[in-house]
């Protein structure tokens, strides 16, 4: 077979997908961009002042900020549990990993709905948490973790954790065993071994997970209006009270096109930050 | 391969099978069929199992219900530019001003309906017409505090701590925070006075929350006191949770949900049926039984068992010209993120 052949066999069978992307994914992307540059709700004039007044305000460029650090602490948080059940899970016999691996997955078969508003249950003021933590006296007053920061990353954290998780384990049980042998034979540590072979060649996994993690704690609009509350505001429920109680559509597609913005950064930024700490 | 090759006529068949499966529920058709929106939840559920039934039983229409809030239909009607994806709206009066400022409605005319002429004067009119009274004033856990008069005993000990606030995004947020104000001294266009209010008590208040969580949070005692309407309390009354509703000596807020038909409406007779058999005596009867326990706006059905003694008594309620809010609602809400911001 002729290479050119082969070329146009491969072009008509990506065109379907490709086409469908166009049509349905980067059109309505250039739609929203449109709809930013309008300086009216009516979308009557076309102007850039709906941009002015989202980024001369402190108000939004400190919403912007909470919404990348909300992401970068459900990453860390997520990573930090994530990385010893990882190794745990890729050390145990299949018996064990098939347990974890249920037990890993179990908050993916739970709509996300309905793990909201378990949380609520269990942070609440009279939850299970502050239940516990009175009863042993541990407090003398009920902590407040519903509608603080901490509460939505503990949240959110339980609820990403397997996409942190699955390529995390992934990319371990690709490594080849024969690696960590000889860095063995050559006198390393398990530390040593630890720090030096496993988690550099990890770091695919850890990038795909941070990134679905990243990519999905910032946008939770749902985790984030009901545990976060209103005193904290995130992107997301600023895109939704624009949008659909306000009507101001132009002002709506600049958080939106800002959102996707903090999304893309964010990811590239991890990338970056995968790249140095493996060493590549 | 495993499947076989696949070819054109496997292709076809498919196809026409598809196609074949789409039309089966046309040949089941009645007399018409209407889609309606409705907001999800108590609506959803109370019109599905009394209206749709009624209205299949009086008219022969089947109504098809499709759940959605005020702000979520007025959003798809207005993406969708003249070719509705319902063919009636239900709304608050906020969405319901929106609407008519943006052109969303058929032209009505109540004397079309059996039961037009059966809701008090002033409920009905060229754009649509009420369907259910809603009240709105202060919930509170009676376990836990003392019975609250004034809308200002919400910013004082002990109900301050134990406070839910809630911001303009919903119409009972809206009016409960405009008649606030207008405890501390504001009035329906300057809403200042609730802002200096919620401000000083930011530091004290039990949760600024989505009012989607409202009713989890008071069910979970993170809060025991907000201002809600009187469906919440119902439904969380209902599920066995200790709440009290209460009207303040301010005076308790009245509104009305009404029934749009959409412009561009594919079924118009059939979306007349509909409001006309929602409107019907038996039906509003049935509506204000619980769990539902709607305020009924027919002039037939005798009032019991709800905040509300008469129709007549519903008319000295406070309500508000949302021709004047709503061009003041972007700047409140926008103001609301900023006050309670952490």
């Amino acid at each position: 077979m002729a290479p050119g052949h082969a070329n146009t066999v491969s072009w008509r069978l990506v065109s379907p997908l490709a086409a469908t992307y166009v049509l349905l994914f980067l059109a309505p992307l250039l739609l929203l961009l449109t709809i930013s540059l309008y300086d009216d709700s009516n979308l009557s004039r076309i102007g850039g002042t709906q941009w002015v007044k989202f980024f001369g305000d402190p108000f939004y460029l400190s919403v912007i900020w909470r919404t990348v650090r909300l992401g970068l602490f459900t990453v860390g948080a997520t990573t930090a549990l994530s990385l010893p059940l990882a190794l745990v899970f890729c050390a145990s016999r299949p018996t064990i990993q098939r347990v974890l691996l249920l037990i890993v997955i179990l908050p993916l078969l739970t709509s996300v709905v309905v793990r909201t508003f378990a949380w609520i249950a269990i942070l609440a003021r009279e939850g299970v948490i502050n239940e516990t933590l009175l009863s042993f006296g541990l407090v003398s007053e009920p902590f407040p973790l519903l509608q603080s920061e901490a509460g939505l990353v503990l949240a959110l954290t339980q609820i990403e954790m397997p996409l942190m998780m699955l390529p995390l384990v992934t990319a371990m049980r690709a490594i080849d065993p024969s690696v960590l042998d000889a860095s063995r034979a050559l006198g390393a540590s398990r530390w040593r071994t630890l720090f030096k072979v496993i988690l550099p060649l990890s770091m695919p996994g850890w990038l795909a997970g941070a990134t679905l993690v990243f990519a999905s704690s910032v946008t939770a609009f749902i985790s984030q209006s009901v545990i976060g509350g209103g005193r904290l505001v995130y992107l997301p429920s600023v895109i939704w009270q624009q949008a659909m109680v306000v009507y101001n559509w132009p002002f709506a597609a600049v958080a939106a096109v800002t959102l996707l913005a903090t999304v893309l950064g964010g990811i590239t930024l991890l990338a970056a930050a995968a790249n140095r700490i493996g060493g590549r | 391969m495993i499947v076989g090759p696949i070819n054109r006529r496997h292709v076809l068949a498919g196809i026409g099978a598809v196609g074949a499966a789409t039309l089966l529920p046309a040949l089941a058709r009645a007399k018409g069929s209407v889609t309606a929106a409705i907001y999800p939840g108590t609506w959803d559920e109370a019109y599905r199992s009394i209206v749709a039934p009624a209205l299949k039983k009086a008219k022969d229409v089947d109504l098809a219900l499709e759940p959605l809030f005020a702000v979520d239909q007025i959003a798809k009607a207005q993406a969708s530019r003249g070719v509705p994806p319902f063919d009636a709206f239900v709304l608050d009066p906020g969405p319901r001003a929106t609407g008519i400022d943006k052109g969303l409605f058929e032209p009505f005319d109540p004397s079309k309906l059996a039961n037009g002429s059966k809701v008090p004067a002033g409920f009905a009119d060229k754009y649509g017409i009420a369907v259910n009274a809603q009240i709105v004033g202060i919930a509170y856990n009676p376990k836990k505090l003392p019975k609250p008069k004034s809308w200002k005993d919400l910013f004082e000990e002990p109900y301050v701590s134990r406070l839910g606030l809630t911001g303009f995004q919903t119409t009972f947020g809206t009016v409960s925070l405009i008649e606030i104000a207008r405890a501390f001294g504001g009035s329906e266009t300057d809403v200042e006075p609730a802002f200096a209010a919620i401000k000083k008590a930011l530091p004290k208040v039990a949760a600024v929350m989505a009012p989607a969580a409202l009713p989890s949070l008071f069910q979970q005692g993170q809060i025991d006191i907000c201002y809600t309407n009187t469906n919440n309390v119902a439904s969380l009354k209902g599920r066995g949770v200790d709440i009290e509703f209460v009207a303040p000596e301010e005076g308790a807020i009245a509104f009305v949900t009404t029934l749009h038909i959409a412009k561009g409406a594919e079924n118009v007779d059939a979306a007349y049926a509909y409001i006309d058999t929602a409107l019907s005596a038996d039906v509003q009867a049935a509506l204000m039984k619980p769990p539902s326990s709607m305020i009924p706006v027919n002039k037939d059905v005798a009032v019991s068992d709800l905040p509300v003694k008469s129709l007549d008594e519903l008319a000295t309620f406070k309500t508000h010209d949302w021709s004047k809010i709503n061009p003041l609602r972007a700047g409140w809400i926008e103001r609301f993120n900023k006050e309670v911001s952490k």
